[in-house]
């Protein structure tokens, strides 16, 4: 299983939480730092909670999940899945470090051992270690804006971020790629040490969602298998509301 | 003829010598025969180890699947080599593989799955007779799991324990499902130690989604066909699919017996020498101590002809009969030792936590190599022993040949 | 008197003599020569595996054994490892942190075992060492840098000097990355060691498992001869009393090897018997064959009014003295052929070519003998009182001639 980068599961595991600061939309002269700060916390909040579709595709099988999610700060979080109706009510718990499966058909709840964390979540090109890991592009990398203008008739700018030496990042490079004037990511990719292209996240279908304006769609592509991957599409989002702590628990995993 | 007649009389006129003689030819061939069947059967006893337990002295795959295992790249038509397997005679199972999550309680661990056929395995490997605790899988799918010790260990798992073993099934959905734990195995080796959950094939294929895809057919005869007969018949049988010997999948086995086999053959030169040495002196003893003899003789007129003559008949006979009786007592031996074997478990036991995998009992193995080379060999340093200091002794002054002491 | 007379019959029939010496000597050699053999492989063996891992003895926390955790560590071994170091039979100690978690690169994820060592103790016993193919083993200046097997870099796509990042849960239980670069790459041969095990720094692997700094998982303590680990066991045992620590063998870390060493030890001891049984059988016959050739002389020196006991005394000698020299004969040349072979070495690999691996213990492929003073002087020893206790029965018919019959 691939390991995926920390920005890529920030954005899922974001999509789960809520945003409290609005972007900082029209700001000309952001930043790099900035901007990836912002392109950060477009899905952060206090608390959040919504609905998505996920479909993957791989090269033996495809399959769409509609499923409904809650979170609260950086480090809980619920997903239920709704349909196909086979895995409806088979849900994931993360708190802290920790993350448990429920399975509807045998009734029983799982904890996940570390090993598994960098396994597929749910068959996916996301990993366990997506919903648990929570980092700032901009501790882990040094950046600079490597282009900024025109290309394939928009305006954009690109930052190219280099891992610090000591981060613990795989990567041997991030290109972030977003939209000059609203800093609305539009792809990112990262590279292995030797510089070639180990996957994409594409983000598209920019739209109004819990009172934000941001990408409702991600698809994440590797690189190395042609063909194949994941995509993520918002349906329903709400933004710091009020989740009790008890909404994270083993119990209710089980409802 | 005459010559033959008058050297049996020769040899009987001294009993004793001829006698002791005899013993020493027969007891030497008798020992490097049942030590050749030993080392025979120690080197057949490793590969019957290495292989009956679950490995397989032949293995068949699909293209690939070796090398990533896929659980898309699965065998086109394992039936074909079940059959041709069966109409040779030949054991053979066939196994499907897949990664998973075991988990009891809090405790949760990653497991290899088998998808296996309980019947098959128990006719041609030796797993099923390894369980430590409870018992193995039975022929019916029950959902009932058989798990690696180490792996119960890490689970916390004992026989009745309820698993929930959750998978990726092959339409991507989350296969999972509750197994009853019906037994756990002994140590065997640690590929199965730290992984294997096995379960019953319908099992799997319903967990798993597999449309009963089969991964690997494992071939074993038991020692009773060569490799390469083997190999070529399941590649008959497989065309296009991969196809491999244990020696290939387990190649620091190979190389141990490799190992094993080159001192064997040195250990065998040593005892070849020594029996040599036991064999020889006798017979150079007893030929020296005749030089007064042949001197009378020859004073007597006979010719250097007449006394080879004699020496080689009576080296013949008693070649044939010592190497012959050594013969027959070995082959007696070695076979006791076929059957019986030497047992070794009081030597092996104090350590062996976890449980001995290997038949403990070391069994000899005849074969035409491990009996005629030893008898045929000593035959001829028998005669060689025998002939050389006759030569000498011929060609000596009567005089001087008489007046040794 | 009869002394002399017995020396002189020795050397009056020099072929008779000869044979006699010969059978005692070769047969000797072989049986020390076998014996060494077979000792120098199991020392070679068990050297290697144990070297690679802890050691012959490993102390290490009560429990350990049994549910391996990096939880459970030596908080301050330094003390400890100072009092093993001072008994003399223990020729080095190592400390070692061992704990698993999961390597990932940007090509892919693998499970790993990793094991903080102490960089300049180890290159010097450890196999893995010694089988660097690509960069260099690590120093003990190194920081986060590790060493890795081929299979595994080729699982990872890693290459020499480039990094991967180490996650797993600490001792306090929290998942933890770090991030370390690949200094060597080595090649046992082993597909398990090659594709699983991963060196470090001991001071590195502290960081990874969140260990304090002194902190070991395991003290192992290697022996100059594994002969001395029942006595060494039972001195660590009653200095470790009392402390929450166990004390094990190498048996018990590795029982599979163990199993099989002693399966093939086994096997080993019962062709050394047959061969003891059959040079014994060989001496006995030679004596047995002189005497029965000597009837004549014997009836002769009866005749001339030596009384039986007298013959039997001088035959009695005789066998001394040709044990004495065949034997003598049979150490030297034992000793020599064995030496020959624990010096030069038979390297087997010539018969299969390529490298050995037993039990994922990488093996040297030459096989030494391990002569030592005990074999030689206690097979000698044997050899000389197997003689003549076997000479005594042949000894009878000596002295029972009929000297009518054989003067005739």
């Amino acid at each position: 299983m691939q390991s995926k980068s920390k920005l890529a599961g920030a954005l899922l595991g974001a999509a789960l939480w809520l945003a409290a600061a609005a972007p900082a939309a029209g700001a000309a002269g952001l930043t790099p730092r900035q901007i990836l700060d912002h392109v950060d916390d477009l899905f952060r909040g206090k608390s959040s909670q919504g609905l998505m579709t996920m479909t993957v595709v791989t090269k033996h099988w495809q399959r769409t999940l509609t499923m409904q999610w809650w979170s609260k700060g950086k480090d809980r979080s619920l997903v239920r899945i709704l349909a196909p109706k086979k895995e409806a009510g088979t849900a994931t718990l993360r708190v802290g470090n920790n993350v448990w499966n429920y399975l509807p058909k045998v009734k029983r709840v799982i904890k996940l051992p570390s090993s598994m964390m960098s396994g597929s979540w749910m068959g996916s090109h996301f990993t366990n270690d997506d919903l648990v890991k929570e980092s700032r592009m901009a501790d882990d990398y040094t950046f600079k804006i490597t282009f900024q203008g025109v290309r394939d008739g928009r305006e954009i700018i690109e930052i190219t971020c280099r891992p610090k030496p000591d981060a613990a990042v795989v990567w041997g490079q991030v290109r972030v790629v977003v939209q000059a004037g609203d800093y609305l990511p539009l792809f990112m990719r990262y590279f292995d040490e030797d510089l070639h292209p180990a996957r994409t996240m594409y983000f598209t279908n920019v739209g109004d969602l819990g009172g934000r304006r941001l990408p409702r769609t991600m698809k994440m592509v590797p690189q190395d298998k042609p063909g194949e991957y994941t995509l993520v599409t918002y349906q329903k989002m709400r933004f710091d509301l009020e989740l009790a702590d008890s909404v994270f628990s083993l119990r209710s995993l089980r409802d | 003829m005459n010559t033959l007649r008058v050297a049996w009389r020769n040899l009987w006129r001294n009993r004793r010598r001829t006698l002791v003689t005899l013993a020493a030819v027969s007891v030497c061939t008798l020992i490097l025969t049942v030590i050749y069947c030993l080392m025979e059967g120690l080197m057949v006893g490793a590969v019957a180890n290495t292989t009956n337990l679950s490995l397989g002295e032949v293995q068949v795959y699909a293209k690939g699947y070796r090398h990533d295992r896929s659980f898309y790249k699965a065998l086109k038509d394992p039936g074909a080599i079940l059959a041709a397997a069966s109409a040779a005679g030949v054991g053979a199972a066939p196994r499907s593989y897949s990664f998973g999550l075991a988990a009891l309680g809090a405790k949760s661990s990653g497991a290899r799955l088998w998808g296996i056929d309980p019947a098959a395995e128990r006719a041609a490997f030796d797993l099923y007779r390894h369980v430590a605790q409870g018992r193995f899988l039975g022929d019916r799918p029950e959902k009932a799991v058989v798990l690696g010790y180490k792996l119960a260990k890490s689970l916390e798992a004992r026989v009745g324990s309820t698993l929930v073993v959750v998978v990726q099934a092959a339409d991507g959905s989350l296969g999972n499902d509750l197994f009853k734990v019906v037994g756990i195995l002994k140590s065997c080796g640690a590929a199965i130690d730290r992984n294997a959950a096995l379960v019953h094939r319908a099992d799997f294929a319903e967990l798993l989604v597999s449309g009963g895809r089969i991964h690997e057919v494992a071939l074993n005869s038991r020692g009773r066909m060569p490799l390469e007969k083997l190999r070529a018949l399941a590649a008959a049988a497989a065309p296009g699919q991969e196809v491999t010997t244990w020696r290939v999948i387990m190649p620091a086995a190979s190389d141990m017996l490799n190992v094993w086999d080159s001192m064997m053959w040195l250990f065998g030169l040593v005892f070849i020498l020594a029996a040599a040495l036991g064999l020889m002196n006798t017979m150079l003893m007893a030929t020296f101590e005749r030089i007064r003899e042949f001197g009378i003789i020859r004073a007597l007129g006979a010719t250097t002809w007449r006394i080879l003559a004699d020496v080689t008949g009576e080296a013949m006979i008693l070649s044939l009969l010592g190497t012959g009786l050594g013969a027959l007592l070995g082959l007696a031996v070695s076979q006791y030792l076929v059957v019986h074997g030497l047992d070794m478990s009081s030597l092996a036991g104090s350590y062996s936590v976890g449980g001995l995998t290997f038949d403990p009992v070391w069994r000899a193995t005849l074969s035409l190599r491990s009996f005629l080379e030893p008898v045929l060999l000593m035959f001829g340093v028998c005669l060689l022993a025998s002939i050389y200091p006759a030569i000498l002794a011929a060609r000596l002054d009567p005089v001087r040949a008489i007046n040794r002491v | 008197m009869i002394a002399r007379l017995a020396w002189r019959s020795v050397w009056r029939n020099r072929r008779r003599t000869l044979i006699t010496v010969l059978s005692i000597g070769f047969g000797l050699s072989f049986a020390i020569f076998f014996i060494a053999m077979g000792h120098g492989m199991y020392t070679k063996m068990i050297s290697d595996a144990v070297r690679m891992q802890a050691g012959h003895i490993t102390i290490e926390p009560r429990g350990y054994l049994e549910a391996p955790a990096v939880e459970s560590y030596l908080k301050s071994p330094a003390e400890l490892r100072a009092a093993v170091q001072r008994l003399a039979a223990v020729q080095r100690t190592k400390l070692l942190v061992l704990g698993q978690g999961i390597a990932r690169t940007g090509s892919g994820t693998v499970g790993v075992a990793l094991m903080g060592v102490e960089p300049s103790a180890e290159a010097i016993t450890s196999p893995l060492a010694r089988r660097i193919i690509k960069g260099r083993y690590l120093s003990d200046r190194d920081g986060p840098w590790v060493v890795i097997g081929k299979t595994l870099a080729e699982r990872l796509g890693l290459r020499v000097g480039m990094k991967l990042v180490i996650t797993t849960n600490n001792a306090a239980g929290e998942l933890v990355d770090e991030l370390c670069r690949v200094r060597g790459i080595f090649a046992t041969g082993s597909e398990e060691i090659d594709g699983y095990f991963m060196q470090a720094p001991i001071a590195f692997a502290r960081r990874v498992f969140g260990l304090p700094a002194g902190a070991a998982t395991q003290l192992g303590v290697i022996l100059a001869s594994p002969d001395d680990q029942e006595a060494v066991l039972a001195k660590l045992r009653r200095l470790t009393a009392g402390q929450d620590l166990e004390v094990e063998p190498w048996q018990k870390i590795l029982p599979q090897l163990a199993s099989y060493i002693k399966l093939d030890e086994g096997s080993n001891y019962v062709f050394q018997g047959i061969l003891i049984f059959l040079i014994l059988f060989t001496i006995f016959n030679t004596i047995l064959m002189s005497v029965m050739e000597r009837q004549r002389e014997f009836a002769m020196l009866q005749a001339i009014g030596t009384r039986p006991g007298q013959v039997m005394g001088q035959v009695f000698l005789e066998t001394c003295f040709l044990g004495l020299i065949g034997c003598g004969l049979g150490m030297l040349g034992g000793a020599a052929a064995a030496g020959a072979l624990q010096h030069w070495g038979l390297d087997l690999s010539s018969f299969y070519g390529g490298d050995i691996t037993i039990s994922g213990f990488a093996v040297d492929p030459r096989l030494r003998a391990l002569l030592t003073p005990g074999i030689v002087l206690g097979m000698g020893a044997a050899v000389f009182a197997a003689t003549l206790l076997l000479s005594l029965i042949p000894l009878r018919h000596a002295g029972r001639v009929n000297i009518v019959d054989q003067l005739r």
